[in-house]
């Protein structure tokens, strides 16, 4: 696929994988790459060095001579002494556009010390090859091939009928990835399932990952990015998968994602206690009207303007999920929409048809264009009456102050917001979605 | 004399082969000194020992930076100019820190805040197959139709460099057919060993491509080469009855064509400066103010007096030295005997580095360690006034622990547990955050200015007070908080074990 100019980019290149690294407890990125390339995903992803990520991760930082001759004599070097150096329980090479395109023969370099028993795992993250939405996958994929596989004795296919597998919001690339998986656990074990969670810091780490095969099937909520990895699945262990194409926010979503799992669950005969896990479902979702109702009261009674429109700038699953959730519990209308996560062509027929299902009354305009400085012109042309918001990056702040939108930055980069915990999946998650959007609006309050 | 700065060839030379840089050694400033023989060394050397300078080289090192984020940082902070990088994606993730620096750096100043102008060509396997020069003009035409930029800088990326793309000949070629300037600069992450280079080959372009070059001398202008730091040389200046021209960061394409008529060039970090205002003199007749940078009062001192006998303004500069010291004395007094006893630690960019040791001393904190990026044992100009390290050792004393670590996050734990230090000034990200898991307050250094001058030494001096009563917050994050390293690092002594 050949790439077209980008202009404020809102992913980075196949390195930028890194952060799926970082992301497992205990597990140690290993660059072999030019000296800037942790530095400049750290930077884009901004406070995300993690364990030893980012600008700290091992690295053989290419030279010219490097270029000429090959690095992997500096390569080995540094794997055996990083184990001098650093802990950690697991080893992930990530290659750069360097070693890419020299051509860097590291998988055998790997063997060397696989042989002696060290867990460690090589992927080729060239920048040039590929964006670190799909680079994601190729990072879990290699960790299954070259490391979960190597413990299929001790955790046999399909073993634990009530064990599923997640795989949702990329780590750093979702800035609300903690808090959604997080969400997504808890919703989940609350139906009942052990659940996977493999990154964060409600993931058990490494014997995690040793485990995936136990799994009775896998759970991918994502429109595109990480249908790889349970594709893969499928094919090796059998494990079929449950798909939700886009992020559940508020409580049609939820219900609808938590419901649909449930009837899957149930065909791949999984002993859950449904009532029970049925009955949870209404109690949250209870909870949560409770709140919707008190949000009635304040829509309805403030006197001074209130966003009645908006345009979302994000990937294919919060451009879809925000939508939804905006329009049918909030009273926001979606205009024009623009999907900026270079989704694969394959991939778009579906997520239009996906943001169709919203109304049977609206059209909702979708474009799918990775050049955000294009979509910015766009919306600078488009004029409704009424007050206006914007969900996007950091990037999109100026061009929200030039059109007097609202402005809520729910997108990477993220450099007027500190996101720590916070999700915006789920029952909660739509709550906190409402008081980000309606604090914005309170500011502009006098 | 050193060798004259070479305009003609369009890619810069890097930093170590001008200049002998290092990026790992181990020892204390009066032997780097020696070692660095900056007169020798701006002499030829000769041949022999003369110019040794030994670095070390171990079998680990964790990530840096790149040249190419430092000619983001720059060019890609020039007011009404495009850059645009001819590279995968990923490169582009530096315009984020990039971006937030500018929109502050613009704000500080005064200017209207913006985003950062960075077009990426997103180069893909095929382009590394079949090259992208179309890709290139395609990208250079949107800048055009987007901004209409008075000039647009080309960054190299790694993958360009290696597959051999020809983008001086497309700059030629789009140059001609638009009538501004559209500038290559080779800045590829492999090519130096240290990012500086990156500095020096944004400064080569603008030399070539935009300084003007049958200027119209302008008696009160100098040019001050700094960053995105806060406007402190223009009062500082105005007592002399100069103007001020800040370049590169946050200047117009205009500020940049005019340095050729300036009186004079100043800098407050020779790292920096050291290429631009070198060619400036040799090329274009601009005076380089060769004096101690503006830290502390013996450096603040001698960098007022030569840049007023250059631009022929002794009596004002004597009249504003005394005045000056006569202010922040008192100040100063008192900050002393609240610092008495405190042990702080820099890290920091090479020369910067010397500039800072010099104010902390001037406040009696107490400096026996340091650790820089990167080692340049002469400047460009090979002008022994302008031996930074020389004059740190000679009007401020020694420095025991005086290492250059690539910003090698590592080695710093080992250098810290040598002498503890009560806080650390860290300028560059990547370090703080450890000296935080160590319960060591850091200030980050944002604002590169703070220190400068006579009022840098009470800005400095307070800064380190509000840092010290944050101690408690990082003696948290140190109770809770477990490093990365092995128990076989944490109690190595030497941070160069590995290299020796």
């Amino acid at each position: 696929m050949a790439g077209k100019m980008i202009e404020q980019e809102r992913y980075t290149c196949a390195i930028g994988a890194l952060q799926s690294v970082v992301a497992i407890p205990k597990a140690l990125p290993i660059l072999h790459s030019g000296p800037g390339c942790g530095m400049m995903v750290r930077g884009f992803f901004e406070r995300s060095t993690g364990y030893a990520g980012g600008s700290t991760s091992p690295c053989t930082n290419f030279s010219e001579s490097e270029v000429v001759f090959g690095g992997i004599d500096k390569l080995r070097k540094i794997i055996t002494n990083s184990y001098k150096i650093l802990n950690s329980d697991l080893q992930v090479i990530l290659t750069g556009c360097t070693a890419g395109i020299v051509g860097d023969d590291i998988d055998s370099l790997a063997n060397e010390f696989r042989e002696i028993g060290r867990p460690i795992v090589t992927v080729e993250t060239a920048g040039f090859k590929n964006n670190n939405f799909v680079a994601h996958g190729d990072v879990v994929n290699a960790i299954i091939d070259q490391y979960t596989n190597k413990f299929i004795d001790e955790n046999p296919v399909r073993s634990e009928k009530r064990t599923v597998n997640l795989f949702a919001s990329i780590p750093y690339q979702d800035q609300f990835w903690k808090g959604n998986l997080r969400t997504y656990k808890h919703l989940l074990e609350q139906l009942g399932f052990k659940v996977h969670i493999l990154f964060g810091p409600e993931s058990a780490g490494v014997t995690e990952w040793q485990q995936i095969p136990r799994a009775n099937f896998n759970v991918l909520v994502s429109p595109w990015y990480g249908q790889s990895i349970v594709e893969h699945l499928k094919n090796i262990y059998g494990q079929p998968f449950f798909k939700f194409p886009h992020i559940p926010i508020g409580a049609n979503e939820t219900e609808k994602f938590l419901y649909t799992l449930l009837s899957f669950a149930e065909e791949n005969d999984t002993p859950l206690d449904y009532k029970k896990a049925k009955l949870f479902i209404k109690h949250e979702s209870a909870a949560y009207y409770e709140e919707l109702d008190n949000l009635a009261t304040f829509l309805l009674e403030f006197r001074y303007g209130l966003p009645n429109y908006v345009h979302i700038i994000h990937d294919a699953g919060y451009v879809v999920g925000l939508a939804k959730f905006l329009l049918h519990e909030t009273g926001i209308v979606p205009k024009e929409q623009f999907i900026v996560d270079n989704t694969p062509e394959k991939f778009q027929q579906d997520i239009r048809t996906d943001l169709k299902g919203i109304s049977t009354k609206k059209n909702v305009p979708l474009l799918f264009e990775p050049d955000a400085g294009k979509v910015q012109n766009i919306i600078r042309d488009i004029t409704y009456d009424g007050r206006g918001l914007l969900i996007g990056s950091g990037w999109d702040k100026e061009l929200s102050k030039e059109k007097h939108f609202d402005f809520l930055s729910a997108s990477v980069p993220s450099p007027y917001r500190l996101v720590l915990c916070t999700g915006y999946a789920g029952f909660h998650g739509g709550l906190r979605v409402m008081e980000d959007i309606f604090n914005t609006v309170l500011a502009s309050y006098r | 004399m050193q060798k004259k700065i070479n305009l003609d060839i369009s890619e810069v030379q890097p930093r170590e082969q001008r200049l002998g840089t290092i990026i790992a050694w181990d020892g204390d400033i009066k032997e780097l000194h020696r070692q660095s023989n900056f007169s020798g060394r701006a002499a030829g050397c000769g041949s022999g020992d003369g110019c040794r300078l030994c670095e070390l080289q171990g079998p680990f090192s964790q990530g840096s930076v790149c040249s190419e984020q430092m000619v983001e940082c720059q060019a890609g902070n020039v007011r009404d100019a495009v850059l645009i990088q001819h590279s995968p994606i990923g490169c582009g993730a530096g315009q984020v820190p990039y971006n937030s620096i500018y929109r502050n750096g613009l704000s500080m100043r005064g200017h209207k805040v913006e985003n950062i102008r960075i077009i990426n060509t997103n180069l893909t396997e095929e382009d590394m197959v079949f090259g992208a020069s179309d890709k290139l003009r395609s990208a250079i035409d949107a800048a055009w139709l987007r901004y209409k930029p008075k000039a647009i800088f080309i960054a190299t990326s790694c993958a360009t460099g290696i597959i051999g793309e020809d983008i001086e000949s497309i700059a030629r070629e789009k140059q001609e057919e638009l009538g501004v300037p559209v500038i290559p600069m080779a800045c590829e992450g492999f090519r130096s060993k240290h990012w500086s280079t990156g500095f020096d080959a944004t400064q080569h372009g603008i030399l070539r491509q935009i300084v003007r070059k049958n200027p119209h001398k302008q008696e009160d202008l100098v040019n001050v080469i700094n960053l995105w730091g806060s406007d402190v040389f223009t009062p500082m200046l105005a007592n002399l009855n100069l103007k001020v021209n800040y370049v590169i960061d946050l200047a117009s394409v205009d500020d940049l064509a005019r340095m050729s008529e300036a009186a004079a060039t100043v800098g407050f970090c020779y790292t920096l400066s050291s290429y631009l205002a070198t060619a400036l003199e040799q090329h274009f007749g601009v005076p380089e103010v060769k004096a101690p940078m503006p830290y502390g009062f013996s450096g603040t001192d001698a960098w007022l007096r030569e840049l007023a006998r250059v631009t022929h303004r002794e009596e004002l500069a004597e009249k504003y030295i005394a005045s000056e010291h006569s202010r922040v004395r008192p100040r100063i007094k008192k900050l002393k005997e609240k610092l008495r006893g405190v042990k702080g630690y820099v890290a920091t960019g090479s020369a910067y580095s010397h500039g800072l040791i010099q104010v902390l001393r001037e406040l009696n904190v107490e400096v026996n360690g340091s650790l820089v990026f990167h080692h340049d044992p002469v400047y460009d100009s090979g002008d022994d006034r302008e031996d930074s390290l020389g004059h740190l050792l000679k009007n401020y004393g020694n420095v025991e622990n005086f290492h250059v670590s690539n910003r090698q996050q590592y080695q710093l734990y080992a250098f810290s547990q040598k002498v503890h230090p009560d806080f650390m000034l860290i300028r560059h990200n990547g370090l703080a955050p450890l000296a935080s898991r160590l319960g060591i307050p850091a200030a980050p250094l944002g604002d590169e200015h703070i220190a400068i001058g006579y009022q840098g030494i009470i800005n400095l001096g307070e800064t380190i007070l509000d840092i010290l009563a944050r101690k408690k917050f990082h003696n948290s994050i140190k109770t809770h908080v477990k490093l990365p390293y092995t128990d076989w690092w944490l109690k190595q002594k030497d941070a160069y074990i590995l290299a020796r």
